[in-house]
């Protein structure tokens, strides 16, 4: 009884902060990942009704995903920390199940109940029997998906507390996710073809061996939901007691300027803080991992891109650099006459540089080249990270939780895991891109991409970094703020739109709403078509043109898409005070 | 510990030269800021003469912080306007900065340092002598009782020390004007004893003050000057003996700010 209220209060109270958490960007986040999730368990539904072997495989990539989401992605789900109960005297059992049955409400779990519905499906087309039994099974997979996740995190929390934990953790999860992603090779190397059977005995396969009449599947994920839960009782016991930094080699701080200041700062901090520790091993390990893993087929030919995937991964690990520090940025603002982004950049640079030149460098005189393309791609991706990093995290800032006032999972930084999530994403696009122009002009006329490379590298490093500073010099005080509140200030535009006469709102709406049609396949696809003579094409006005009509009729859906969009701009642009 | 303690005030505080005798320190015209449909500040108009010791109270939520980092550039005001000695903040930032120590409430420091490295840190930043901020940084730590703690990152510095550093960092160097947000929240008596010690320093010095707090009796011992905020507009502004009359602070501020139909409600059932 006493468990059955203290699970549903908690239950309660998560409901009432998760209403209170999304809002405005928060929102959207949430439910473009609702969105995107609904899609993947429709994706997974439809699994059901063609293949039990691929339906198998497909829950054993949710099990992958709830285990090593929050590792990466900000340390899961955490709305109710176990730290608010402390005080209760609460037995740990009871707290494991109480915020067990509160880790039920939410997004997440949700959508991957309706992915667990395929089980249902699969039950429906065998027999009653199997139908019923699908039931308690979606329940299990679903408790056994979320301790998974719980205990996974829980572990690698304990282990952030110790630099060694930090490392090693770091190492393992990045030759896992790098495994993951190269899983052909390993598909290849045991000459399977289809699905590997091993998905059948994973934990997320035993919810549909027991659809399928082995009925111990169902007791053994009932006894596994059990065992995690007793684990997790005993390590969120373990987790009171906030992590201790190491307090090892105090060197005194040498530098004698204000830049020489900041990069002392952060390359203290890039040393002491395990969390950074942990996401540069990481970083290291999935580049090694991931491009050395082809070599057990034989082939080193992806061995020498180890030093730029490194780089892309750990500008995306550190894609929120300024949310990490939280509101330390007041510092900054009281201190305009020091340059706090070239500090960062340079200190950026200092700590992952070497690791990049020499993996790079050693690497690629194992394998004999090419080495055009890889000095190319190297200076440009170093000067892409270095330059977007500060730039994005300025400008596409996270709130992240004060250091100080972190709770006793490390991995935790923000309460705002799906914008971490996908500033890192972007982050990876971008870096990548800035790395576009010196690898295609490595690949056509060879050693003169390098000098692209540094040219672009050196550019992307200044200019984007002058951006950064100037954002942070016009919006520091806005971003400070975002850092104290947690909330973007999405209300000052909001009002600007509300503000707006009910014919300018249609207006915006019609130019937004509509701009693309006239711009994208209208205009550009359909000049590429013309292009490529594919003519009289479904519904491209361009292509059933006569030949002298072709282009013009797409340049001029260019421009009217153009113009809308233009149009929208106007109307809604901020007017000067009234 | 008392020698230490002068040689820090004679060193670190200059006098204030007669030409800016008529500047106030710190102006405030007009302030006002609204989060969503509240009004968090109120228009609010304030003169900080120098040399004056200026106590801000109010109760919680008064607004106080809101206006103190408004008027040292650390929040974006809506409206209106702040001068350091005659130096718009938002207009001039980096001569104005350079005037004022700030000690804000609960904003984080550069965690992963310890507390010589963040007064390093900063003295650098603020484009001070190597040999300087060393000796100031000695000095300070010796004063406020962070030297036994060397080894010690901020992060793991108790709250009163996070105040202590703050406070350093704030005095680092040597401004005109201290802008405190509840310095002595959290601290213990013996260091906020040295606390008190090196502020009437400072303004015995020449420097200027503004502190908020809401310990009346604090505000009384230490400050010349009082201004009693009240949901986002000042109540009563003047010297301590204009505010308050022939009654103390706290009962001044309780008639001032108090709900008067809201007499002390006792809680019954805590009774056994």
């Amino acid at each position: 009884m006493a468990v059955a209220l203290t699970t549903v209060t908690m239950a309660r109270m998560k409901v009432a902060m998760l209403r209170h958490a999304f809002r405005g960007t928060r929102a959207q986040t949430a439910g473009t990942g609702a969105v995107l999730g609904a899609l993947l368990a429709a994706g997974t539904i439809y699994l059901a009704f063609t293949d039990s072997d691929l339906l198998a495989a497909g829950y054993a990539v949710w099990l992958l995903g709830w285990i090593l989401g929050p590792i990466f992605m900000g340390g899961g789900d955490e709305t109710l920390r176990p730290e608010y109960f402390s005080l209760l005297g609460l037995s740990p059992r009871r707290l494991a199940a109480g915020l067990l049955v509160s880790a039920f409400v939410g997004v997440a779990p949700l959508v991957s109940l309706t992915a667990l519905l395929g089980l249902l499906v699969a039950g429906v087309r065998l027999g009653v029997a199997n139908a019923l039994v699908a039931v308690p099974a979606m329940a299990l997979q679903l408790a056994v998906f979320v301790l998974l996740s719980k205990v996974s995190v829980a572990v690698v929390g304990l282990a952030l507390r110790t630099r060694p934990g930090a490392i090693v953790s770091g190492l393992l999860n990045g030759a896992i996710l790098a495994a993951l992603g190269q899983i052909w090779v390993f598909f290849m190397l045991f000459g399977q073809t289809g699905v590997p059977a091993v998905v059948w005995y994973l934990p997320s396969g035993w919810g549909l061996l027991a659809v399928r009449g082995e009925w111990w599947a169902l007791g053994a994920l009932a006894l596994l939901a059990l065992l995690l839960l007793g684990a997790w009782a005993a390590l969120l016991s373990r987790r009171a007691g906030a992590a201790r930094p190491s307090t090892r080699g105090r060197r005194p701080m040498r530098p004698a300027t204000a830049n020489g200041a900041i990069v002392a700062k952060e390359l203290r901090t890039w040393s002491r803080d395990l969390v950074r520790n942990h996401q540069l091993t990481f970083a290291l390990s999935y580049g090694v991992c991931f491009a050395a893993s082809p070599l057990v087929l034989g082939w080193d030919g992806m061995l020498p891109y180890a030093g730029p995937i490194f780089i892309v991964m750990a500008a995306a690990m550190t894609s929120n650099l300024y949310g990490t520090d939280g509101t330390a940025l007041w510092l900054t603002l009281m201190t305009p006459s020091a340059s706090d982004v070239r500090g960062r950049q340079l200190a950026w640079l200092s700590a992952h540089a070497p690791v990049a030149i020499v993996l790079t460098v050693a690497f690629t005189a194992v394998t004999g080249g090419p080495w055009p393309l890889i000095l190319a791609l190297l200076p440009a991706l170093l000067g892409g990270a270095t330059g977007l990093v500060p730039l994005v995290s300025a400008y596409g800032l996270v709130p992240g939780t004060d250091p100080h006032r972190r709770a006793g999972n490390p991995l935790r930084t923000s309460e705002d895991d799906g914008g971490l999530t996908g500033l890192a994403y972007l982050m990876l696009v971008l870096v990548l891109l800035t790395a576009v122009p010196a690898g295609l002009v490595a690949i056509w006329y060879g050693w003169a991409g390098v000098a692209v490379g540094v040219v672009t590298g050196v550019l992307c490093h200044w200019g984007f970094g002058l951006l950064a500073e100037r954002r942070l010099r016009s919006q520091g005080p806005e971003l400070l703020d975002v850092m104290r509140t947690g909330r973007k200030p999405q209300a000052t535009m909001k009002f600007r739109f509300e503000q707006l006469s009910k014919t300018h709102k249609t207006i915006a709406w019609w130019c937004f709403g509509f701009g693309a049609i006239p711009l994208v396949p209208q205009g550009i696809i359909a000049a590429v078509f013309v292009a490529n003579g594919m003519l009289r094409h479904t519904w491209f006005l361009a292509t059933y043109m006569p030949p002298g009509l072709r282009y013009p009729v797409a340049a001029a859906f260019v421009v009217l898409g153009l113009a809308m969009y233009g149009t929208g701009v106007w109307v809604v642009r901020p007017r000067s005070s009234r | 510990m008392p020698r230490i303690l002068a040689q820090t005030t004679a060193m670190t505080f200059s006098l204030a030269t007669p030409e800016h005798i008529m500047t106030p320190a710190l102006e405030i015209s007009g302030l006002t800021k609204r989060f969503g449909d509240k009004l968090a500040v109120d228009a609010i108009d304030l003169s900080v003469p120098q040399g004056s010791f200026f106590g801000l109270v109010g109760q919680n939520g008064a607004g106080k912080t809101t206006t103190l980092s408004m008027a040292v550039g650390l929040l974006r005001p809506d409206d209106g306007s702040a001068r350091i000695f005659g130096e718009d903040v938002w207009a001039a930032p980096e001569r104005a900065k350079a005037m004022v120590g700030v000690l804000p409430d609960g904003l984080a420091m550069p965690e992963r340092l310890t507390g010589r490295e963040v007064l390093t840190y900063l003295g650098l930043l603020r484009g001070l002598d190597k040999e300087v901020v060393a000796r100031r940084a000695e000095d300070l730590l010796a004063v406020l009782e962070l030297d036994g703690v060397d080894k010690t990152l901020v992060i793991e510095y108790s709250t009163g020390m996070r105040k202590k550093i703050g406070l350093a960092t704030a005095l680092l160097h040597a401004p005109r004007l201290l802008v405190l947000d509840e310095p002595f929240e959290a601290v213990d008596p013996v260091s906020a004893a040295t606390i008190k010690t090196i502020l009437r320093g400072f303004v015995a010095g020449g420097g200027s003050i503004v502190l908020s707090s809401h310990v009346m009796a604090l505000v009384e011992q230490l400050c010349d000057r009082v201004a009693v905020i009240d949901k986002g507009t000042v109540a009563a502004a003047g010297t301590l003996d204009e505010v308050r009359g022939a009654n103390s602070l706290e009962e001044t501020f309780v008639e001032l700010v108090g709900e008067q139909d809201n007499g002390l409600k006792e809680l019954s059932w805590l009774s056994h």
